[in-house]
């Protein structure tokens, strides 16, 4: 249930991880609780708090004499449990948690229309990839670290990197999940969003290797005393890097910064100012299996692999040609020569100089995509790569994201499972959940069976539970947890109960808040408005109100209508709400009176359902939106056939009222009644025939 | 990783936590009950002293909280082995503090263990006796913690024809589910670590309404270790399983066990064995659940804390192990 990070006080170490719920037997995480007590210890009593804190007591045996001084009798520690990405601050926890409530929300009511709808039994039909991928990609904003730094007004010449702002692994996470199970659409050219990834993402590789962005980083310090640029190996050490994971534009603009571009050496050193120029500009032209590129990066796009293809073969044939041409003879420049030579050798495929250049496995991946096989398609070919890479060039300490890369191009859901939750912590379980099961049949069929041993309940109910437990731990965050427990079926009620009943006293209102729009979603709306009228929650029954005059007009089932008069009743006519509830109950009464005219019971109905009517119409509570509509619905009663039930007076009235209507419709801000067209001619013409009879009665 | 929430004064033995982790209860070697309170609820991080009283010459060894809904108490064990139940009041121009509502005392056998449970809409005190004998109290008054009544008395024993009176209890444990409630009747696990084998093994007692009178519906022992002294109960909250999970600790290690739910045609409960977790050296003193029931804490006699969990497979494991150090 609880997903442990290292953070202990021996600091970042790696063997102090846990994963939950996996079949992997591993050795006990020990960590060390500092009481600062003097010795002897004796007793320890714990005991749970919010969530997931546990509370141990420390109890000294006093020592009978004066020995003791000033020690205390004992003390009480409080250590939080929930664990995942020890990078993270609280408050950064806070936000992205807070932020992920919507999208989510938002995906379970639209899966719940959509099982609701559907009447086969698959719910998904095309646009659900399209809400997943929305789903997707509003957790991916939460993830962007706000305080990204912004570039530079004056580009800096030598600036060889760009200053970007500095991802966090959770989006590193993320993206790569996104990519292989969200993105119906880009899987067609995967191994390039690869590419983009890695760019997006070595520096954070940096921290347990090293990484062809630490090299970038560190040569890009030495370039400010650097005089002669071309003379230095690292130089080319570090374009060969750059150019073999596809980072074009730098190295296109480190290969500028070449000392044949001054223009004082152009003169005597044209023969190499054209060697690099061409190199440049090949690899400016490099034919990429992708639909776009964004702006300012190279390469010419291409969608369709025969397109690419042709495209490809020609590039290659033009590197060839300048590989085997005559001017490199007559290339003064040992080192530029080699460099170069080296360069196009990458570009052509050669394994052994892309080993070189590489760091590590992921790099060496890359470049394979880039240069030997663009056209690789399918998960068992790429993690056979993969293994092939991993033998060529191997990690000594794997980093957190690329143990999940493998997981997922392994297509083994559980191994991704497990990583998310040991490196990434249940936030991140909970939430990517919702991809990997709309990666594939099988994996959705995985993550939703149900496990005895966990109750009865699925893998995807189980994490959401433990994300729940997590959020309770944190007063500031608790009020979240019901949102993910009310979508877990079995046990979520069960959780949010005991959630609620440990909840101090003072914490009354917003409990009584929850139960109330508990019940509402929930389809018992009686006991919603009861609980929300306990809370004194204005808004909420203000908006319910609200819900209820979309009633007035409409004709609805005997159903809706007795639900509808039960929530009147419920709401009373004290609510404050938009020109009172009274209206609400003369509209109940008089619709009730003109059913009973409808039904034919008495006689009398109809003079009450008049009666009704004319209260209604002339109360000033009734908003005038509505006018038309009662006057609409009571049409059977205006053109009543044995006698006028209305006299003159209240005919004039009535008649007065269309006429403030018709005025009032040239206003702008005028609603226009749902009703058909010729309603307010009807309601005229019985108003007039009402009056001609009446006045003749009388 | 951890805060210190809380220093306590020399000589405290005991403490315990309210329902919302708000409140601590602390008892003294000298009869003193302190309890202190969160300054600032959202953080509940800094704990002060708020009330200090000598309650009694005698030493108090267990402080239970009396369930929330019936008031502010606590309810006392001292070391002679007597109850007393005070509850925090204000009266009249007085200021807030701490009365006794009710004594129960024992002549000849010691209080070992207390626990309260509301079954019914009663709350009710199951008390533990170094003689083997179990009392149930029930409070006849819901606004009054004066008035209890004894509702039964009986053994730890499947078979009632066996009556003890000369067992000698050194300690026992008792764990109501914490589920019970408004509509239904509450059960609850009760062993003993005492001489008398028959007592010791972990029994589930319902209340029968139609017969008034406490059943066992359930051993949670296997053949061979019926006799065992059981040093702690420990009932887990069942947020939906469609069976109970109760964790039992001997000196042959922590038992999990598995309640079946619903009654067969004698009214038993089915059990089932599925872990025996033995990391503990010495005996265990404490095992609590968190909340949603799939995390156990136990502590004992080698002063660990340690965590377990259930893995997918049903495998029981332990999960952390938190070592005190100075």
């Amino acid at each position: 249930m609880l997903a442990f990070s290292s953070a202990s006080a021996d600091g970042a170490s790696s063997t102090g991880e846990l994963v939950p719920f996996s079949s992997e037997a591993r050795a006990t995480a020990v960590f060390p609780l500092h009481h600062g007590l003097k010795p002897p210890i004796s007793r320890l009593s714990i005991s749970w708090a919010r969530g997931n804190s546990l509370r141990v007591s420390f109890f000294r045996k006093p020592s009978g004499d004066d020995s003791d001084g000033d020690e205390f009798g004992g003390k009480v520690l409080e250590v939080r449990l929930s664990g995942g990405d020890g990078d993270m601050s609280d408050a950064q926890f806070r936000r992205i948690a807070y932020g992920s409530v919507s999208p989510f929300a938002l995906l379970q009511s639209r899966r719940n229309s959509a099982v609701s709808l559907s009447k086969i039994s698959s719910p998904y039909h095309v646009e659900w990839w399209e809400y997943v991928m929305e789903y997707s990609k509003d957790i991916n904003s939460l993830l962007s670290d706000p305080k990204s730094l912004t570039s530079p007004a004056i580009e800096d010449p030598k600036a060889v990197l760009q200053k970007a702002e500095e991802p966090i692994c959770l989006k590193a996470a993320w993206d790569v999940m996104e990519i292989f199970y969200a993105d119906k659409q880009s899987q067609s050219w995967l191994p390039e969003r690869l590419v983009d990834w890695l760019a997006a993402y070595n520096g954070l590789l940096s921290s347990t290797q090293a990484t062809i962005h630490s090299q970038l980083i560190s040569f890009q310090k030495e370039l400010v005393t650097l005089q002669v640029i071309e003379d230095s190996p690292k130089y080319w050490e570090v374009l060969s890097a750059a150019l073999a994971v596809g980072w074009l534009d730098v190295v296109v603009k480190m290969l500028r910064l070449h000392g044949s571009y001054q223009l004082d050496q152009i003169g005597n050193r044209e023969t190499e100012n054209g060697l690099v120029e061409a190199v440049a500009v090949l690899i400016s032209k490099m034919p990429r299996l992708r639909p776009e590129l964004q702006a300012g990066t190279l390469g010419e796009c291409h969608r369709a692999k025969p397109d690419f293809i042709k495209a490809w073969e020609k590039w290659r044939a033009h590197i060839t040609k300048l590989d085997c041409s005559a001017y490199w003879v007559r290339c003064d420049h040992d080192q530029t020569r080699k460099g170069l030579r080296n360069m196009l050798q990458i570009m052509l495929g050669n394994t052994n100089s892309l080993c070189t250049a590489t760091c590590h496995w992921m790099e060496l991946y890359i470049a394979h995509f880039l240069y030997i096989r663009p056209f690789t398609v399918g998960l068992e070919s790429m993690y056979s790569l993969a293994r092939k890479c991993m033998q060529l060039k191997p990690m000594t300490i794997s980093h957190r994201l690329i143990q999940l890369l493998l997981g997922i191009i392994g297509d083994n859901t559980e191994v991704v499972l497990a990583e998310c939750s040991r490196a990434f912590g249940p936030w991140m379980v909970a939430h990517a959940i919702e991809l990997l099961a709309s990666g594939s049949d099988q994996a959705e069929t995985l993550l939703r069976e149900e496990h005895y041993n966990l109750g009865g309940i699925s893998i995807e109910e189980l994490h959401r539970l433990v994300y729940a437990q997590v959020l309770s731990s944190d007063a500031l965050t608790w009020q979240i947890a019901p949102i993910y427990l009310t979508s877990c079926i079995k046990q979520g009620m069960g959780l949010l109960e005991i959630l609620l009943s440990k909840q101090p006293v003072q914490d009354v209102q917003i409990l009584l808040k929850i139960a109330g729009v508990y019940h509402w979603k929930h389809g018992r709306k009686g006991s919603g408005v009861f609980w929300l009228q306990q809370a004194r929650d204005e808004v909420r029954l203000n908006r319910i109100a609200q819900q209820l005059f979309d009633f007035v007009g409409q004709s609805i089932s005997d159903e809706s209508f007795k639900q509808w008069e039960g929530l009147i009743e419920l709401l009373g006519s004290e609510s404050k709400t938009a020109g009172g509830l009274e209206f609400l109950h003369k509209y109940r009464d008089f619709k009730k009176s003109l059913k009973q005219v409808n039904d034919g019971k008495t006689t009398d109905a109809a003079q009450q359902a008049v009666e009704s009517l004319i209260s209604l119409m002339k109360n000033p509570s009734t908003p005038q939106q509505f006018w038309l509509p009662i006057l609409y619905d009571s049409l059977k009663l205006l053109s009543c056939q044995e006698r006028p039930l209305l006299n003159v007076s209240e005919t004039n009235l009535l008649l007065n009222k269309l006429q403030e209507l018709s005025m009032a419709k040239l206003r702008p801000d005028f609603i226009e009644a749902d009703l058909p067209p010729q309603a307010l001619g009807s309601v005229r013409l019985a108003l007039a025939t009402n009056l001609g009879r009446a006045i003749v009665e009388e | 990783m951890a805060k210190s929430l809380v220093t306590l004064e020399k000589g405290t033995v005991c403490s315990a936590w309210n329902y919302c982790g708000q409140r601590l209860a602390t008892g003294s070697g000298d009869g003193t009950l302190a309890v202190f309170d969160s300054q600032d609820p959202a953080s509940s991080s800094s704990f002060t002293r708020t009330s200090k009283s000598r309650l009694h010459e005698d030493g108090i060894v267990k402080v239970v909280w009396v369930p929330s809904e019936y008031g502010d108490a606590v309810a006392c064990i001292c070391t002679e082995g007597n109850v007393s139940l005070w509850e925090e009041v204000k009266e009249d121009a007085q200021p807030l503090q701490w009365k006794l509502c009710k004594s129960f005392k024992s002549n000849s056998a010691k209080v070992l263990d207390i626990q309260f449970g509301i079954s019914l809409r009663s709350l009710k005190m199951v008390a533990a006796y170094s003689d083997g004998h179990v009392k149930v109290y029930e409070l006849l008054d819901c606004l009054e913690l004066k008035n209890w009544q004894l509702q039964a008395e009986f053994q730890n024993v499947i078979e009632s024809v066996f009556t003890f009176s000369k067992a000698l209890c050194l300690s026992a444990s008792i764990s109501w589910n914490p589920q019970g409630g408004e509509s239904q009747e509450s059960s609850f696990v009760l062993g003993f670590n005492s001489d008398t084998p028959l007592l010791n093994s972990s029994k589930v007692w319902e209340f029968d309404p139609a017969h008034q009178r406490w059943l066992p519906v359930a051993e949670l022992a296997l053949p061979g270790d019926k006799g065992d002294q059981v040093y702690t109960v420990a009932w887990a909250p069942n947020i939906g399983r469609p069976y109970e999970v109760i964790a039992v600790a001997t000196h042959k290690g922590i038992s999990i066990w598995h309640l079946g739910l619903d009654p067969d045609l004698d009214g038993r409960l089915s059990v089932e064995k599925v872990a025996l977790l033995s990391s503990h050296k010495g005996e265990v003193w404490q095992m609590e659940w968190d909340m949603s029931g799939m995390t156990l804490a136990t502590t004992g006699s080698d002063g660990v804390v340690r965590l377990w969990q259930s893995n997918l497979n049903g495998a029981w494991m332990e999960k952390a192990a938190f070592e005190p150090t100075s």
